[in-house]
């Protein structure tokens, strides 16, 4: 056995790599909590170096994503506690709001460089026909987040709802938390400075529901979403490729893949800050049961709608100025939501129709609240909702708006219901993985709730019976290929 | 401490387990074939192996050009045309048009034989809408077990040749998964010199139809064509390993099977 060559690997898997970010499903995360771990749970009744190691995990953890941008992250998190800091001791409304402006400023600034800067020139550009050669820049990972907690935390402090950290380490723990970092959910200062001050140990039924949670998170993200992502992708690469059927087919499996993939993740965030002791707010609520575009926003990437709500359309006026103000305040949140999952026109496209839709919904209620609740019409309510809010994902997901015109006008202009039984016999295991998901999506909740108490209570053995099966069935669907045609031969 | 000990362990018993187990080619339980989780293959890789196990320089017959061409730098227009196989090659292949400023189309006819495009004049007729300066062919993964070949599928191959006229072209041949029965043999008579990749004797890691490449390996598989291309086709164009993965040919045409 060579040695040197196995340590050469391992160093490799421990050092920055480009096209590797370090997520919660790779083996090397899993290997590395491993041993980080015991060391947490020996320091976690020494608070101060708890908040030392767990620190430098994440910064590690960091590094090993976004390579030296870690340095960026240390830098945003100096800067906004020494202004979280000089802020509480001015006397004068206008320092303190200057304080907020700056550190406000220099973290959108950031963003805007890194997310946007490419996006608004080649914009410009357009304008005044000019030849427009983009910047040669690398989107820091999860920078979106980690501004929206940065802001988050100064505009708190300036309102009074949370007080300054004492240390730039307390408030580099919140800022770098690395659960929560890469991904979300959002942490907000004033739900989760308080836990760090107190230091909770997570109880024993805690740890296995973190457990239990990340078992549910591989399952979505890792087993589902990965695996039919790989024929949504086909669909979606080749917009007129394929049959209207086929086509309706990638649309609705990319409806239930942005949905694993995101609140799969979010699960396993949840889930391992749980059996650190820590509680992040839950960020994804069976969106795909809303009767309505507002109970979407209510139950999707909860952390993010809330965020906007309170950072954007409170501050906005919301609905306080009047009705027209409102639309209007609603659609301005949206837009902003829509550009912040991207810099390109589609992404404010989908934030500017769910900010319509919204719109239209507050501006139904009167005349929808005289309707009778009864099923049929919470069924044609539930069936609006889903497919206004499946055809904007195509929109969210192809590469061009012609992509998405041509995929939605394949599906209305090339549908023939005979290919169903070869499509399901030729793409079984696709059909499968998605009626396990639209079945689990669709039990009620407090069956999944019962089922976690269940695997909290189950003896040790079960539990690691349960989660050697997931992560075998994980390795056995990451080689496997979806059948990308619907012909048996080729 | 004692209370993370229960989580702290199954976590390390799985990772044994896994790390274990991917020591083992393969294990079956009860007839089903538990795939390995790669874990020491990962620890004791060589750097930069790539799943293509043997090069096929080494097995190219009388196809090779005894001297390296020069490179044609120029941005081309190229046609690639084959069948089901093009679902992997074609996005790789988009992406050195992208990253050598080439143009790419791409025909896909699923179920497609030498014999299919030979009995047409598909060929000619999307040479004529594109006006490609270089075509890639990818046929003969259908007919691998045919039999009496040479006789039967002659003339559609050399009528596929002869519909590409004098542009230059590679054929990249079929990924056997078995010995065929002789559509190297006949493609590699027909073509060009230097105008023939033999894919035959390449490992590839297989989607579970046991036949298409993985999407990687696919990806693989034209790196081993470009790679190929500066020393042995009669026509090298500009070739520069691309950093995307895949990219979007600018057209795919999508064509059913015959019935």
């Amino acid at each position: 056995m060579d040695f040197s060559l196995i340590w050469h690997n391992i160093a490799e898997l421990l050092t920055y790599q480009k096209d590797a970010p370090m997520i919660f499903s790779s083996g090397i995360f899993w290997a590395l909590f491993i041993v980080f771990m015991p060391v947490y749970a020996m320091l976690k009744e020494r608070r101060w170096q708890m908040l030392v190691f767990v620190v430098a995990f994440s910064l590690y953890f960091y590094y090993k994503s976004s390579g030296v941008f870690f340095l960026l992250l240390v830098g945003t998190s100096l800067l906004d506690w020494t202004l979280s800091k000089v802020l509480v001791r001015q006397k004068t409304e206008l320092k303190r709001k200057l304080c907020v402006a700056v550190s406000v400023a220099a973290s959108l600034s950031v963003l805007c460089y890194f997310k946007y800067a490419n996006f608004f020139m080649w914009n410009w550009s357009m304008m005044v026909n000019g030849n427009f050669q983009p910047l040669d820049i690398i989107l820091p990972v999860g920078i979106s987040f980690y501004t929206f907690q940065s802001i988050s935390y100064i505009v708190d402090v300036y309102k009074g709802r949370v007080k300054p950290t004492d240390t730039w380490l307390e408030y580099a723990f919140f800022l770098s938390f690395f659960p929560a970092l890469v991904a979300g959910p959002i942490v907000r200062a004033d739900y989760f400075l308080p836990q760090i001050k107190d230091n909770t140990r997570a109880t024993q039924e805690e740890i296995y529901y973190g457990f239990w949670l990340i078992i549910l998170g591989v399952i979505k993200k890792s087993l589902i979403a990965d695996y039919i992502s790989q024929y949504n992708d086909l669909i979606f690469a080749n917009p007129t490729g394929y049959t209207g059927l086929e086509s309706l087919m990638g649309v609705i499996g990319y409806t239930m893949q942005i949905y694993c993939d995101f609140s799969g993740y979010s699960d396993m965030a949840i889930g391992i800050a749980l059996i650190m002791g820590f509680k992040l707010s839950a960020n994804f609520d069976f969106p795909y049961k809303s009767l309505n575009l507002t109970e979407f926003w209510r139950r999707w990437h909860i952390s993010l709608s809330s965020w906007l709500r309170d950072y954007v359309y409170i501050p906005l006026g919301g609905n306080r100025k009047g009705t027209f103000r409102t639309y209007v305040n609603n659609f301005l949140t949206m837009l902003i939501g829509g550009l912040w999952h991207g810099a390109a026109w589609k992404f404010v496209f989908w934030g500017a129709m769910h900010g319509a839709g919204l719109a239209v919904h507050k501006a139904s209620k009167p005349w929808l609240s005289r309707i009778p609740d009864k099923w049929w019409v919470r069924s044609v309510c539930w069936a609006i909702t889903i497919i206004y809010v499946s055809l904007l994902w195509v929109f969210f997901r192809a590469d061009s708006w012609m992509d998405s015109w041509l995929i939605i006008k394949n599906i209305f202009s090339n549908f023939h219901i005979d290919y169903l039984p070869v499509f399901v016999e030729v793409r079984y295991v696709w059909c499968i993985l998605m009626s396990v998901i639209i079945i689990a999506h669709a039990l009620p909740k407090r069956w999944w709730a019962l089922a976690g108490e269940r695997f909290v209570r189950s003896p040790w053995i079960v539990k690691l019976a349960v989660f050697l099966i997931v992560v075998q069935l994980v390795v056995q669907f990451m080689s496997e290929d979806v059948s990308p045609f619907i012909y048996f031969q080729f | 401490m004692k209370k993370y000990f229960g989580f702290w362990a199954i976590l390390v018993i799985s990772f044994a387990i896994f790390l274990t187990l991917s020591g083992f080619d393969s294990i079956k339980v009860g007839g089903f074939e538990l795939r390995s989780s790669g874990m020491i293959d990962r620890l004791t890789k060589a750097p930069d192996t790539a799943v293509v196990a043997h090069d096929s320089l080494a097995c190219m017959p009388d196809t090779v050009v005894e001297q390296p061409k020069e490179v044609d730098e120029t941005p081309q227009t190229i046609l690639f045309i084959g069948d089901s196989m093009l679902e992997g090659l074609s996005p790789r292949l988009a992406a050195y048009a992208e990253a050598n400023g080439h143009t790419l189309y791409s025909v896909i006819w699923y179920s497609s034989t030498s014999e299919v495009w030979g009995e047409t004049t598909k060929l000619q007729e999307y040479i004529e809408e594109f006006k490609p300066t270089y075509v890639f062919i990818s046929l003969g993964a259908n007919e691998l077990f045919v039999r009496n070949i040479a006789e039967r599928r002659d003339k559609f191959v050399k009528n596929i040749i002869s519909q590409i006229g004098n542009l230059p072209y590679v054929w990249i041949g079929p990924p056997n998964w078995k010995p065929d029965t002789g559509i190297n043999d006949l493609i590699a008579k027909n073509a060009r010199n230097g105008s023939f990749f033999l894919s035959n004797g390449m490992h590839f890691d297989r989607a579970k139809d046991g036949a298409h490449p993985t999407r990687k390996s696919a990806g693989l598989w034209m790196d081993s064509v470009a790679r190929w291309m500066p020393e042995h086709a009669a026509h090298p164009i500009k070739m520069d390993k691309p950093e995307a993965a895949k990219a979007r040919p600018k057209r795919v045409i999508i064509l059913q099977p015959k019935k």
